[in-house]
């Protein structure tokens, strides 16, 4: 399922774009999120709990509970859910609460 | 609520919980602790949770130094069920000028000859401890690996519980009114919930603290001054010390949990009892931090939040009687450091009630000091 309409962005899809998800390529839209891009190729786990490594996924995809934060270029605790998606992106599932230096 | 108390104890944070929790230990029956909101509510729950024996004082590195030795102890001490987070990753303290470097040696020289294991460090030995430390606008460093933080709700928690074990009565939500005196004597403190008759009252009051001493017509010479924290977004441990900088005004370190928190004052603030945020600190601690320490300036700001230093014009507590009124006790003033001294005002203040041998020689922090202009300055403070 590919999400088109949301309720408080608004994804003008642009151009076919290619980036990698834990070093496997994968295709989405320009101007769309990076964990909409993600949902439509089937991928449903962003993340994991702190403490217990349970699975996270989507869930409130406005950018409030924390559930897609990922690695994106390096960067941990990105926001998976509200950061657009840009052409070459490396996207990894973070393990933690991710490393700055 | 009781109608009579042996001793009244207005302010529920470390030092008013201290004191009750010292007092009830040493057999003190019918102590009442009056605290307007929650405990911990004010300055101590607000506080940067540093302890650290670095001073430029010998009376503020011995007071700092015996609390931290309570400290190590307290969860067997107070016997408590928690755990008070008492971590002890040290203090880097930073110079970025050759005056401020000569400071260090000076405080240093002092603080070795009282026991604390205190040095100087290099800029390269400084990286060693904070790789990522920008030493380019720096000229030398002090550190002590004895130094470190704890949670203060939690520690305060643990005094609270160990006080109303020994039956010491607290009441919440209550906020003085006013204290009556007789004939230069206290007789009672008068709440919005009631009146308790008392011949013994301790203003532990923090950031209120003027505002209680002035019900009894006792001159207080402090202010209060807004101080401003941030927190970051929790990432995995990578700063084990508390980074302090007085030139560059800032104290930065991360917690357990992983976020990083970081403060500064401005002695600028208009001086009441406000404690709300502005846009102001959260701009200029930004640019600092992300001069001294690059990569904290990656991360996401969570909170922020305010409270309030008690200040004395030489920022070392005042403890102790008052001249005007009989009975009322002084333990304000801290300045900014009433947490890390917690455990020590408690023993102070008790010793000075029950008129026992003091631990520690607390008597030039009496109050009559600013009078005759005893003021030992406190050189460093953020």
């Amino acid at each position: 399922m590919r999400i088109d309409k949301h309720p408080i962005l608004d994804f003008k899809r642009g151009k076919k774009i290619k980036f990698t998800f834990n070093g496997q390529e994968i295709e989405g839209y320009e101007g769309e999120s990076i964990a909409a891009a993600l949902h439509a190729s089937g991928v449903k786990v962003l993340g994991e709990s702190i403490l217990k490594h349970r699975p996270r996924g989507f869930y409130c995809a406005i950018g409030n509970c924390s559930s897609c934060l990922m690695v994106v270029d390096g960067m941990p605790n990105v926001k998976t859910c509200i950061t657009e998606l840009k052409e070459g992106m490396v996207v990894e599932t973070q393990k933690g609460k991710g490393k700055i230096v | 609520m009781i109608s009579s108390a042996e001793i009244v104890i207005i302010g529920g944070g470390i030092s008013g919980c201290s004191t009750a929790y010292n007092l009830a230990k040493k057999g003190v029956k019918n102590i009442a602790v009056i605290e307007k909101s929650y405990i911990t509510s004010g300055s101590t729950g607000r506080c940067g949770a540093g302890v650290r024996m670095q001073w430029g004082t010998e009376m503020n590195c011995k007071l700092a130094k015996k609390s931290i030795e309570f400290y190590e102890n307290a969860n067997d001490v107070l016997e408590y069920d928690g755990d008070v987070e008492f971590k002890q990753e040290g203090y880097l303290l930073i110079a970025s000028t050759d005056k401020e470097m000569d400071q260090f040696h000076e405080n240093v020289k002092i603080q070795n000859k009282l026991g604390i294991p205190s040095k100087i460090l290099t800029l390269d030995e400084a990286k060693e401890i904070v790789p990522y430390l920008n030493t380019d606008i720096l000229t030398g460093a002090s550190y002590c690996g004895k130094d470190g933080f704890l949670n203060p709700f939690l520690t305060t928690d643990a005094f609270y519980r160990a006080a109303k074990r020994l039956g010491v009565e607290f009441y919440t939500y209550t906020q003085v009114l006013d204290i009556k005196v007789e004939n230069g004597r206290v007789k009672s403190v008068i709440t919005n919930k009631g009146e308790i008759s008392t011949n013994i009252v301790v203003n532990a009051a923090g950031g209120y603290s003027k505002v209680i001493s002035d019900m009894v017509n006792s001159e207080l010479p402090v202010y209060s001054e807004r101080h401003q924290i941030l927190v970051t977004e929790p990432v995995e441990a990578m700063q084990a010390p508390m980074v302090m900088s007085f030139s560059l005004n800032l104290y930065c370190q991360q917690t357990p949990h992983g976020s990083f928190m970081m403060g500064r004052g401005d002695n600028r603030e208009p001086r009441d009892l406000r404690i709300t945020s502005s846009w102001e600190f959260l701009e200029q601690m930004a640019k600092t931090i992300t001069e001294v320490l690059p990569p904290i300036g990656k991360l996401r700001l969570i909170r922020q939040w305010a409270g309030l230093y008690n200040m004395t014009p030489d920022k070392q507590p005042i403890y102790g009687k008052v001249n005007e009124v009989e009975g009322f006790y002084l333990a304000v003033g801290f300045s900014g450091h009433g947490f890390m001294f917690g455990p020590l005002t408690g023993v102070i203040i008790s010793e000075m009630i029950l008129e026992e041998e003091p631990t520690i020689d607390a008597s030039m922090l009496n109050i009559n000091r600013f009078k005759e202009g005893n003021l030992i300055l406190e050189p460093s403070v953020v």
